[in-house]
């Protein structure tokens, strides 16, 4: 009954939940940034993993309170 | 059909409120708590907020929000609403909503119920969607800048100086629940203290050795934190170990500050971050596994709905029903910090207008229900260990007899035979005065989720429940510290500009040191006041958020009244003088009332008598005065600033009426969303 089709979906799925789950802990998501890039600036640099985490992490904590009492 | 299911939701809300009035001297099940809260927030949310949105703020489907319209995959980034429920319920909810409650138990579970649900419905949650909504329509700015815009450019900075204090009151009272928790806990520090080296491992694996990899780093901490916890009661039952890690309360301070320091210093990549992903899945897990437990055991309240205590000599703190109860509950009930959340990373990821509501009001009522999960869990516990595990040792006297009289004496039964033995079920050796609300929330807890899953674990249980206070809290003091710590600079780089170069090492260091040392202050105040420290810092938390409510009350009364809504201001003005009456009240008495215990005056007074007739060391005493003095310094700052935000206030909306200030507000302009409808 296992037909490739499935396998794509569930790892869509799975993608999606971790995804959400990334998100929800204020965690970096790189592959919309990738995502975004290239929908938005087509043939722009893009940052790598390594330079977009630094960068996000080095924001998420210099602006405003990002956890309260 | 769906005005049936409304009519049927607030009369199960009403019901449920109308036993928890009349039932006395009876235990009553914690059914009727959760049903009258979830009840009322239901109704709420669909009719206030409902209400809200259409006519009071507008809220507009077809208006495209920040994070569509400045969309760039890093902080502007539409996220589905379901998502950012969750992130923003992460941001807001903390050690307060769990700590406030269970402190004001001591005037019975009615007080703090009905604050925490009818001041959510008509503030908290109020200011919270208020402040997302006009942070949305400006592109994200935060509550300093709009104090800035719509009201005036001294009112922001008088805002930022008062953020800054009250970051300092909140972290130095945060530090010492922790440390009221894990002192003389072999256990408790055990596991803290893991947290550290499990931190830097995941952040040398999610920037150096697996970029990125958020979620599989943090999997392998969990794991590890598990581990610790486990590895923490072969530690205490150690005899060559437990030593180690048995210290007193300022031992544990004196570490706290360092680490303090050390984690605003160091890269953010390297403590601060591994520690916030750790302790928000801990948080959320936990609070979910709460609500579990309680739906599943329905533990009986045990507490009475009113003590005696109300009329101001209760021994977990000083004061009255009024004006205290509603400063000691502040998180859960409104909470000025949460202004700060929904005006800093959220507004910036909502996808669309209409998820609004939701996260901003719908955020709030979840927190406001993690406040009566642990109002419940305070009251599941008999009120006479209640009473043991709250009050200061200084009030109780000092062993578990004397104790046991005292609360004899105060209409409550415990014997020591009783305590000993809860102390041993947990893995504790003693469980009497550790103040602090965390040690007697984390024993109901522990009776809660033993009841739901079994009571051989009570005492992982315990120390499960120590530990994600704890690190949750000790994460809200490294992220405000140095949150703090570029306030600090910002704000000193007005009076000599290179302090203002974040970048400059010196002026990190400087800064980072002002603001350990303002905190590290109170709290060592807090560790060595022989009355526990709570005692204090707690009313003085308290009085600071709630003042900062009200700055953000002010700031979205101005945007209301300058977009032309004048005829709905009402809807915060009244939370707004509510809180001006409480805080000042409160201020006032901390400050000038006769009982000692109570004002901060009388008690430097009573002191100085104490030191003349010899009772008391001279330089002790001496320091007890200067805690005093620099306390109602402290509180007079805070209401002196909230008075001027709110004359201030007052004075552009006069102006907007009368039509001298033309009513114009800073919000961007329209541009239509390209999602379909």
């Amino acid at each position: 009954m296992w037909r490739p089709a499935m396998r794509i979906e569930l790892t869509a799925a799975l993608r999606r939940g971790l995804q959400a789950v990334r998100r929800v802990a204020g965690m970096p998501d790189y592959a919309a940034y990738v995502e975004h890039r290239s929908r938005h600036h087509p043939g722009d640099p893009v940052a790598t993993e390594r330079e977009f985490y630094a960068e996000h992490v080095t924001a998420r904590y210099t602006d405003s309170p990002t956890r309260c009492c | 059909m769906q005005t049936i299911g409304w009519i049927l939701v607030s009369l199960v809300g009403a019901v449920s409120w109308g036993v928890l009035a009349l039932h006395r001297g009876e235990t009553i099940s914690a059914a009727w708590l959760v049903l009258a809260a979830v009840g009322t927030y239901l109704v709420a949310y669909r009719f206030y907020a409902r209400f809200l949105a259409t006519r009071v703020l507008e809220i507009d489907p077809t208006r495209a929000t920040p994070a569509e319209r400045l969309s760039n995959g890093r902080d502007f980034v539409p996220t589905s609403r379901g998502v950012l429920f969750g992130h923003h319920f992460a941001a807001i909810a903390g050690a307060g909503p769990l700590v406030g409650p269970v402190l004001a138990a001591q005037f019975g579970y009615l007080p703090g119920m009905i604050w925490i649900v009818f001041g959510v419905v008509l503030g908290g949650a109020v200011q919270d969607f208020v402040i997302l909504f006009a942070s949305m329509r400006r592109d994200g700015k935060s509550l300093g800048q709009m104090a800035k815009e719509e009201i005036g450019p001294v009112t922001g900075v008088a805002a930022m100086i008062a953020i800054l204090a009250i970051m300092i009151i909140l972290l130095a009272v945060l530090a010492l629940v922790v440390v009221n928790a894990l002192r003389d806990s072999p256990w408790g520090l055990f596991t803290i203290a893991c947290t550290v080296p499990i931190a830097l491992l995941m952040g040398f694996w999610m920037k150096v050795w697996r970029p990125g990899r958020t979620l599989e780093a943090t999997t392998v901490g969990i794991v590890l934190l598990m581990a610790s916890l486990v590895g923490g009661r072969v530690v205490a039952e150690s005899a060559t170990l437990a030593p180690y890690f048995t210290m007193n309360a300022a031992t544990i301070a004196w570490l706290i500050i360092a680490y303090g320091f050390v984690a605003s210093v160091l890269p953010v990549w390297m403590l601060l971050c591994p520690r916030d992903y750790l302790s928000t899945f801990m948080k959320v897990g936990t609070i979910v596994l709460l609500a579990i437990g309680i739906l599943v055991v329905l533990p009986p309240i045990k507490l009475p709905a009113l003590t005696q205590f109300i009329d101001g000599t209760g021994p977990v703190f000083a004061g009255k029903l009024f004006p205290f109860a509603f400063i000691t509950i502040a998180c859960g009930a409104i909470s000025g910090f949460h202004a700060l959340v929904a005006s800093g990373t959220t507004p910036k990821m909502l996808r669309r207008e209409g998820d609004a509501p939701l996260i901003g009001y719908g955020g709030m009522l979840m927190e406001s229900f993690v406040a009566v999960m642990a109002l419940c869990a305070a009251a599941v516990l008999d009120p006479g260990v209640y009473f043991a595990i709250n009050a200061p040792l200084a009030t109780l006297g000092g062993s578990l007899d004397a104790a046991a009289e005292t609360i004899r004496g105060w209409g409550f039964v415990v014997t020591p035979g009783q305590m000993e033995a809860l102390a041993t079920s947990v893995g504790e050796t003693t469980l009497l005065a550790r103040t602090g609300g965390a040690p007697s929330l984390a024993v109901g807890m522990a009776q809660i989720f033993a009841g739901a899953f079994g009571t051989h674990l009570t005492a992982l249980w315990y120390h499960f429940a120590i530990m994600f206070e704890a690190l949750f809290i000790l994460t809200t003091v490294d992220t405000g510290t140095r949150v703090g710590r570029f306030m600090f600079q910002e704000l000193a780089g007005h009076l000599w500009e290179p302090m203002g170069r974040t970048s400059w090492y010196p002026s990190t260091v400087i800064a980072s040191g002002a603001v350990v040392a303002g905190w590290g202050w109170f709290l060592l105040q807090g560790v060595h006041d022989p009355l526990g420290g709570i005692n204090t810092l707690w009313p003085l938390f308290g009085i600071s958020n709630q003042l900062l409510a009200a700055i953000a009350l002010a700031v979205g009364t101005t945007v209301l009244i300058r977009s032309g809504k004048a005829r709905y201001a009402w809807v915060t003005l009244l939370p707004l003088a509510w809180l001006l009456v409480v805080t000042l009240t409160a201020g006032w008495q901390k400050i000038f009332a006769a009982d000692p215990r109570l004002g901060f005056l009388s008690h430097a007074a009573a002191t100085s008598t104490r030191i003349a007739g010899g009772a008391l060391d001279a330089s002790v005493g001496a320091r007890l005065i200067f805690n005093d003095r620099l306390n109602v310094g402290v509180a007079a700052f805070f209401m002196a600033v909230v008075v001027l935000v709110v004359i201030s206030s007052a004075r552009v909306w006069v102006n907007i009426l009368r039509g001298t200030t033309p009513a114009t507000t800073r919000e961007a302009p329209y541009v239509a969303t390209s999602y379909a409808n």
